[in-house]
């Protein structure tokens, strides 16, 4: 099995080379057969990919350890599930998987393709098949995932324990999707730049794979929050990691593109802006997957750490080379009639949005890299951790949550004293009221004041948007509330989808905000029957149980809970000890309401005597950032999908191509 | 009534635009005060410090947030910070003495002073540099916008005499549209 993943490597290494070379000179010569040759070859480089992620899988699950990834990322015992999710749980198996995805979605646009964009196509081919190749060209010449050891170990050293968890076996994929699907929009690009057809044309197609991307990214992100929240057992979510960092940066670029994106439909501005951030979007997964693999910042991720950071390093030298030459070549044919009425519209609003956005992802970047500048300069290893950007990116957060708020409402081309107080007057007046509301609460924290209040501001102008929205369906056709009101989502999914998806992003903000500023933790020794108090919860220590299995030792303490006098039931924080790795982890354990989490952790015990070190935390509103995810997939999900109008626009733009044709 | 609504319409397009320089000093304003730190003046606490200070195990974390059980690093450093705040030391100096015990690498966050001090500008400077690109840009457009005379929407609209009040009303509806970005 692993002679034909690695055969099939080799020949997607060919087929993807052979692509590359036929789809450029196709679409240099505009020769349709070149260009279909390359098609095919991308359909031959996907095909092939997929039976090389199949083999491993394959050996994964037949636990041949004679393979030298299969013996190091999985074991006998290792649960089915957590033996698939080892196809990504290595370096080597993670670059398979990136390309397989790319694969994927280079099936995808190809079927999507067929009878259009054809002027766009042989570039389109170029570009996801350079990159696909590239991938692949790792793992023939560099880093072989169907090695074999000249000998058979009897047994794996199993998955790395803090990765046999469910979230992680969802997490790597959706945020991979993510990176991985950046790739389509980029193709576009590229594609626009390299015929000069740089119409609106590009982002028509790419549309809703940039809202795909951008959804993934966003779902990796959390899910790897809810990964860290769960797992490594600290009572937080988020560390500002360089490898979590990576994995933002493109979120934050993708939104603004988005964001920006809407001008240029709108009003044929911003044409090199645009094309600058699906460029930088690119190249930041690249960037990222170079942090990943190249240990020049120290990480916890340390896992998918290699030697492959110099090849990653000279790939994205590439393509910025040539995706600045091309963007320098089409300036011309990028100008654009700029037309602004006024500073005080949605343009400058969302051009605001969009420095900030930039702004936060460049302040991110410098903190990331900056210890490496520090070691180059000075030869001093200094840490940029928590404390700076946590401080340097609260101001930037609070004023684009306000932007939020401001963005979607304000009137194109100018805005007035009166259309502001329309729009503006009920979302204001409640910000204020709850930042007074929280003043006098005690809420104490500056920050904390201002956030809710103008976290208040942007969630009020979106259901004051709705609430109008529905208003005048209701009067004006006679539908009851709740018919006008999923009428109006209907009938312009992309706006109202977008306002949802601001909801979620409020949802998640307030959660991150309160969970940070107000969270309370103790720390203390029990001896079993004793108690501990924080927040108004009392935690009787009970006891401990203790289990063994073939994969794992564990040990959980029984933690009863009350309130008041009120008995709220038990938890069971647990320590494990897996066997094959000889490695310690902490299972916490939460007990979450919609308004606070309680997240104990059985720190440590001793067998002789019962005792027990908890440390346990309150968490106010950590369920608001996992329900506002939700609610940013709901918003996602309604905006990705096609509405009649759109279908009548796209099939007309399809048609007129063909005739054209 | 198209007419009466189209009066009314014009009488908004006509008000005072905002003086944006105005509002958007008054934006930073509030900004740079939400970036003031507020520091409270009494003894810093031990969870304050903690989170000042990265945990040396390799964890990637701060000496607060490390849970390694008898982590080697994290422990003793958790009773150092106790020792430095029972001899009264304000933060600085605690922080100062760390920095001198362990380098640098200590510190969660760069110091303000040198080099370092790169870190913690360079964001506000292409930002601040960005916003006055923007600024600028904006001005731009706008100076471009009103010496082609392309007038907005709005005033074209108040230019143009429209007898048919049917088209005057669906040229209205349409601006209203326009202007909610539907």
């Amino acid at each position: 099995m692993s002679e034909i993943g690695r055969l099939a490597l080799i020949l997607a290494f060919g087929v993807g080379v052979l692509g590359v070379l036929a789809s450029l000179i196709g679409g240099l010569r505009r020769d349709r057969e070149l260009a279909a040759v390359g098609e095919n070859a991308a359909w031959a480089f996907c095909g092939l990919t997929g039976i090389a992620v199949a083999a491993l899988l394959t050996l994964l699950l037949r636990h041949d350890f004679n393979v030298e990834y299969v013996a190091a990322y999985s074991s006998s015992t290792l649960p089915v599930w957590y033996t698939i999710a080892a196809l990504w749980g290595g370096m080597k198996g993670s670059l398979l998987w990136w390309a397989f995805l790319l694969a994927g979605c280079t099936a995808v646009v190809l079927l999507q393709n067929r009878d259009r964009n054809r002027a766009f196509m042989p570039w389109v081919t170029a570009t996801l098949l350079t990159t696909g190749t590239f991938f692949i060209s790792l793992l023939v010449f560099v880093t072989d995932p169907f090695e074999r050891l000249p000998f058979t170990p009897t047994e794996g050293s199993d998955l790395n324990p803090l990765l046999q968890n469910y979230w992680m076996t969802i997490h790597p994929p959706s945020l991979y999707m993510g990176f991985v699907s950046t790739t389509v929009p980029f193709a576009f690009g590229i594609a626009a730049l390299a015929t000069g057809q740089l119409g609106d044309g590009w982002i028509r197609s790419t549309r809703r794979w940039t809202l795909f991307s951008w959804f993934f990214l966003m779902l990796g992100n959390l899910f790897g929050a809810a990964w860290a929240y769960v797992v490594l057992g600290w009572g937080g979510y988020w560390a500002w990691d360089p490898v979590e960092n990576a994995a933002f940066m493109p979120w934050l670029t993708s939104t603004a593109f988005l964001h920006s994106v809407m001008i240029q439909e709108k009003k044929d501005m911003l044409k090199v802006w645009n094309m600058v951030l699906v460029i930088l979007t690119f190249a930041l997964t690249i960037f990222g997957t170079f942090l990943t693999r190249s240990g020049v910042v120290s990480s916890v991720h340390s896992f998918t750490q290699s030697g492959l950071g110099p090849f990653f390093l000279v790939f994205l030298g590439i393509v910025l080379t040539i995706s600045i030459g091309l963007l320098v070549w089409r300036l011309p044919l990028l100008r654009s009639r700029n037309e602004l009425e006024s500073v005080f519209s949605r343009e400058a609003a969302f051009l605001l949005n969009n420095l900030i956005l930039v702004g936060i992802a460049f302040t991110i970047f410098w903190g990331t890299i900056f210890p490496v500048i520090s070691e180059w300069v000075r030869g001093v290893k200094i840490t940029v951790g928590p404390p700076f950007f946590n401080r340097v990116n609260a101001p930037l957060a609070l004023a684009l949550v306000f932007l939020m708020g401001v963005g979607p409402v304000i009137a194109w081309r100018r805005a007035t004293w009166s259309s502001l107080r329309r729009s503006f007057g009920i979302s204001a007046s409640a910000g204020v009221a709850v930042g007074l509301i929280a003043m006098v609460a005690g809420a104490g924290n500056f920050y904390a004041i201002v956030a809710f209040s103008i976290a208040t501001f942007a969630l009020m102008t979106v259901l004051v948007e709705f609430w109008r929205g529905a208003r005048v369906r209701h009067a004006v056709l006679g539908e009851a509330f709740p018919v006008a009101l999923s009428r109006l989502i209907g009938k312009n999914r992309r706006r109202y989808g977008g306002y949802v998806v601001h909801v979620g992003l409020v949802m998640v903000f307030v959660g991150i905000v309160a969970s940070s500023i107000f969270k309370l933790e103790i720390q203390k020794s029990l001896l079993p029957g004793e108690s501990l108090e924080l927040g108004g919860y009392t935690l009787t220590y009970e006891g401990v149980k203790n289990g063994d299995t073939d994969h794992v030792l564990w040990t959980a303490a029984t933690v009863a809970i009350s309130a008041d006098g009120r008995a709220l039931g038990a938890v069971y924080p647990e320590k494990r000890f897996y066997k094959k790795p000889e490695q310690p982890t902490t299972e916490v354990a939460i007990r979450s309401t919609f308004g606070e989490d309680l997240y104990v952790v059985l720190a440590s015990y001793e067998l002789k005597t019962g005792a027990a070190i908890f440390q346990v935390f309150l968490n106010p509103l950590i369920a608001w950032m996992w329900i506002g995810g939700l609610v940013m997939t709901i918003g996602a999900g309604i905006c990705m999908w096609p509405s009649f109008a759109e279908r009548r626009v796209e099939s007309t733009a399809d048609a007129a191509e063909r005739v054209g044709a | 009534m198209a007419g009466v609504a189209l009066k009314a319409n014009v009488r908004v397009g006509r008000e005072r635009p905002l003086s944006f320089l105005r509002l958007l000093s008054l934006a930073c304003t509030l900004l740079a005060l939400a970036a003031v730190e507020v520091r409270a003046l009494e003894q810093p606490t031990q969870t304050e410090i903690e989170s000042q200070l990265t945990c040396q195990c390799g964890c990637g974390l701060t000496v607060h947030s490390c849970n390694h059980v008898n982590c080697p690093s994290g422990i003793p450093l958790k009773e150092e910070i106790a020792q430095q705040l029972k001899m009264g030391e304000p933060r600085e100096q605690i922080l100062s003495w760390f920095e001198k015990k362990y380098g640098e690498k200590v510190l969660a966050a760069p110091t303000m002073r040198g080099f370092n001090l790169a870190a913690w500008t360079m964001p506000f400077i292409v930002i601040g540099a960005g916003f006055l690109m923007v600024a600028f840009i904006l001005l731009r457009w706008r100076r471009q916008t009103a010496v082609a005379g392309v007038a907005g929407l709005s005033e074209l609209h108040d230019k143009l005499e429209i007898a048919d009040p049917a088209a005057r009303a669906r040229l209205e509806e349409a601006l209203r549209r326009f202007d909610e970005g539907k």
